[in-house]
């Protein structure tokens, strides 16, 4: 017979043995059980609830780009952002130092299988209305050309888009923004008045419920002008922080941004201060600013995680305290030191693999309550679990190492001494 | 195995033990030597202090000798990791201890099939060849009792059988006797001399000089060392001829080496103590039986109600 084979089938009969003898010693004392376990499973919780959200508010951008059709593509203010910190740490609404131009524009306007172009040139300012009942608040005013509709599938509830025509003072409010400064959706005609110039209302769009998106604009709250008006805020200077361009096929949308590129790097001179996106690569900044606060609440839920963590050790020290004795008599018997080891670490696997279980259930029901009231819906997936459970897995060994060893290095003739 | 060569078990040479370092040094042991061989019922005696628990705990690798040389069935110990004397421990020693050592939360055939775990087992055979044990001491009906609930004479005997459970080449007991009265007691050294009749080899530190009468070689021991080992007046016991519950039957070879071993005649001292004990002993025996029988009764009339 070969050694291995006898070792290793041993191996597996020990392994049942402690597993046995793990509940058997859990389950005697239920509460204390009971109490540690839930440690762990609250630290799971939020590990998985936090998670499930963040993968869920990824796919609602990355769902919008594949909604357009995969002929999107965006260029945006400023160097592509590497450092998650950074991306952080910026203000969304940079105009001052925005990099693109009207120049940018016109020589974008050029590109073959362009079928339609849309600056965004973003000022976040107060409007007020002549409504004597409304107040004034700061709300996002977007500069940009009639195109846009077509690019962000803007639909409207009445009235009309912006057109090459209309009067330089015209305004297209979204639903929620008509609400709040009109009390009414049907806000056509009324004028409201920014930095003291007025505006009237030519069109409210469709509610869109897409507070996240790929132009980081919430169309439900924004008022819609042209350009030429925006630029008269900024001395007559366009500061454009993004351009939605949109291809005639999919399949043009590559070489269509990268003529783009090419076109914006001899504009600036070489320069890249730009950054340039592409269909799905579009949703990456949104999803990366997600993964980095997704990466911190993480980390802060992952503290209670560590705290439950600590109750496991603790409750492991008071059971090798507990049980010196029986660990003399198993070492009297034929027990070595790796044996009394694994059966502490089963025992502390036991129960943060059970909170681990049940922490990614409660989770995900966190989750789904949280995701009733947000406006996206957490994702089911098997990263989330593997996360969940491999952290549960990582604190039931770190935590019950240390008791484990302890319990191994106890002097047989010591622990048989001892009296309860 | 060099067991099969000579016979000999164990065989120590020069065993130190020391405790403490510097001013607070203290030899426990100052040099052993000692061979025991196959189907020895050692006895141990000795005042407090001489050293008689640190020699077994060291016989059972619970620790370790500071200087010397231990062979277990030809093989030095002394050297071996830990792992591997845990593999020891759980192949050829059983240990019984005065204050038995049953664990609490396992019941009784569950702390008689505990050594087996440590061998790989698994739990049908575990409980299978506990059942069997127990069986022999007559303890089948006790089976599912937790530890508390039986008496003192019969906690011994689990422990016993746990020994016993994974068929050990010594067996080692620690005052096996110091926790029971003298009824108890004298039922576990008829238990103990029936094992040295089957063949095992025992080794018993006692301070009870009366349990000496069952032992076939008493070693006094005094300040770390051996003082008088009766050994040197008298032969090896009886040869073997049962089968031991060890499982191990006897080999041919071992009854020739038995019978053309040196036999010298026994002192009087001896002689005397053993005539003295004869019918101490099968006045005993008797009592057992009888006192087994009241106990079955017990157990019959409590399961009734």
């Amino acid at each position: 017979m070969s050694e291995s084979e006898t070792e290793n089938n041993m191996r597996n009969l020990l392994f049942a043995h402690h597993l046995e003898n793990a509940f058997e010693s859990l389950l005697s004392h239920r509460l204390r059980t009971l109490l540690t376990v839930l440690g762990v499973t609250i630290g799971v919780a939020s590990v998985t609830a936090i998670l499930s959200l963040t993968e869920g508010a990824t796919k609602l951008v990355q769902d919008q780009v594949d909604q357009l059709s995969g002929n999107v593509g965006v260029i945006r203010s400023g160097a592509e952002i590497t450092n998650e910190a950074e991306s952080l740490t910026r203000t969304q609404t940079n105009y001052a130092t925005a990099t693109l131009t009207e120049d940018d524009l016109a020589a974008l306007e050029e590109l073959p299988h362009l079928e339609a172009i849309a600056p965004l040139m973003n000022i976040r300012t107060t409007l007020k209305s002549n409504d004597p009942g409304s107040t004034s608040k700061s709300h996002l005013v977007v500069g940009t050309t009639p195109d846009l509709a077509k690019i962000n599938n803007l639909t409207l509830g009445s009235g009309q888009f912006m057109d090459e025509i209309s009067n330089a003072n015209a305004a297209v409010l979204g639903e929620q923004l008509s609400v709040d400064l009109f009390g009414t959706e049907q806000s056509i005609g009324k004028t409201f008045t920014i930095r003291d110039q007025t505006f009237t209302v030519i069109g409210v769009l469709n509610m869109t419920n897409q507070p996240v998106n790929f132009s980081s604009i919430d169309f439900d709250n924004s008022a819609l002008i042209s350009l030429e008006s925006a630029k008269s805020f900024t001395q007559n200077i366009a500061q454009i922080q993004q351009i939605n361009l949109r291809a005639d096929s999919p399949s043009n949308i590559t070489p269509m941004m990268q003529a783009a590129e090419e076109a914006l790097l001899t504009t600036h001179k070489g320069e890249r201060d730009f950054t340039v996106l592409a269909s799905d690569a579009i949703a990456e900044p949104t999803s990366q600013l997600f993964r980095t606060l997704a990466a911190l609440s993480t980390i802060i839920a992952g503290i209670s995680l560590v705290v439950g963590g600590i109750g496991i050790m603790n409750i492991m020290l008071v059971s090798v305290a507990e049980r010196t004795r029986e660990i003399g008599i198993r070492k009297s018997v034929g027990a070595s030191n790796r044996h009394i080891i694994w059966q502490y670490i089963i025992e502390s696997l036991a129960i943060s693999i059970t909170g681990g279980v049940l922490g990614y259930l409660l989770g995900l029901f966190a989750a789904f309550l949280l995701g009733m009231v947000l406006p996206f819906t957490p994702q089911l997936s098997f990263e989330v679990a593997g996360i969940a459970l491999g952290l549960a897995l990582l604190t039931g060994v770190i935590f019950g190492l240390y008791p484990a060893i302890k319990a191994a290095r106890k002097d047989p003739i010591m622990s048989l001494r001892q009296t309860h | 195995m060099a067991q099969t060569k000579n016979n000999t078990v164990i065989q120590l040479k020069d065993l130190k033990k020391r405790f403490g370092i510097g001013d607070a040094e203290h030899y426990a042991l100052r040099g052993i030597d000692l061979t025991i061989k196959k189907g020895e019922f050692v006895a141990i005696m000795g005042p407090s202090g001489c050293g008689k628990t640190t020699l077994l705990n060291i016989l059972g690798l619970l620790d370790r000798a500071s200087d010397g040389e231990y062979l277990l069935d030809g093989r030095s110990v002394e050297d071996l990791s830990s792992h591997k004397q845990a593999a020891i421990r759980s192949k050829n020693i059983g240990i019984i201890f005065q204050n038995f050592n049953l664990v609490p939360r396992m019941s009784v055939i569950e702390n008689v099939a505990l050594p087996l775990t440590y061998k790989g087992m698994s739990k049908t055979k575990r409980l299978t060849r506990a059942s069997e044990v127990l069986k022999a001491f007559h303890l089948s009906e006790r089976e599912y009792y937790m530890p508390w609930q039986l008496s003192g004479g019969q906690t011994q005997r689990v422990a016993i059988a746990r020994a016993l459970v994974n068929e050990p080449s010594i067996i080692l007991a620690d005052e096996p006797t110091g926790n029971l009265d003298s009824k108890a007691s004298h039922i576990i050294m008829e238990e103990l001399s029936d094992l040295h009749a089957q063949g095992n080899t025992i080794i018993m530190v006692t301070h009870n000089p009366n349990l000496t009468a069952y032992a076939s070689r008493v070693i006094h021991m005094a300040d770390g060392r051996i003082e008088s080992d009766t050994s040197q007046h008298k032969a090896p016991s009886a040869p073997v001829y049962g089968r031991p519950l060890g499982g191990k039957k006897p080999k041919a070879d071992e009854e020739t080496e038995d019978s053309s071993a040196p036999t010298t005649q026994p002192t009087d001292a001896v002689l005397e103590s053993t005539k003295s004990i004869q019918p101490v002993r099968r006045s005993m025996a008797k009592t057992r039986v009888r006192v087994k029988k009241v106990k079955i009764k017990n157990v019959r009339k409590r399961d009734r109600k």
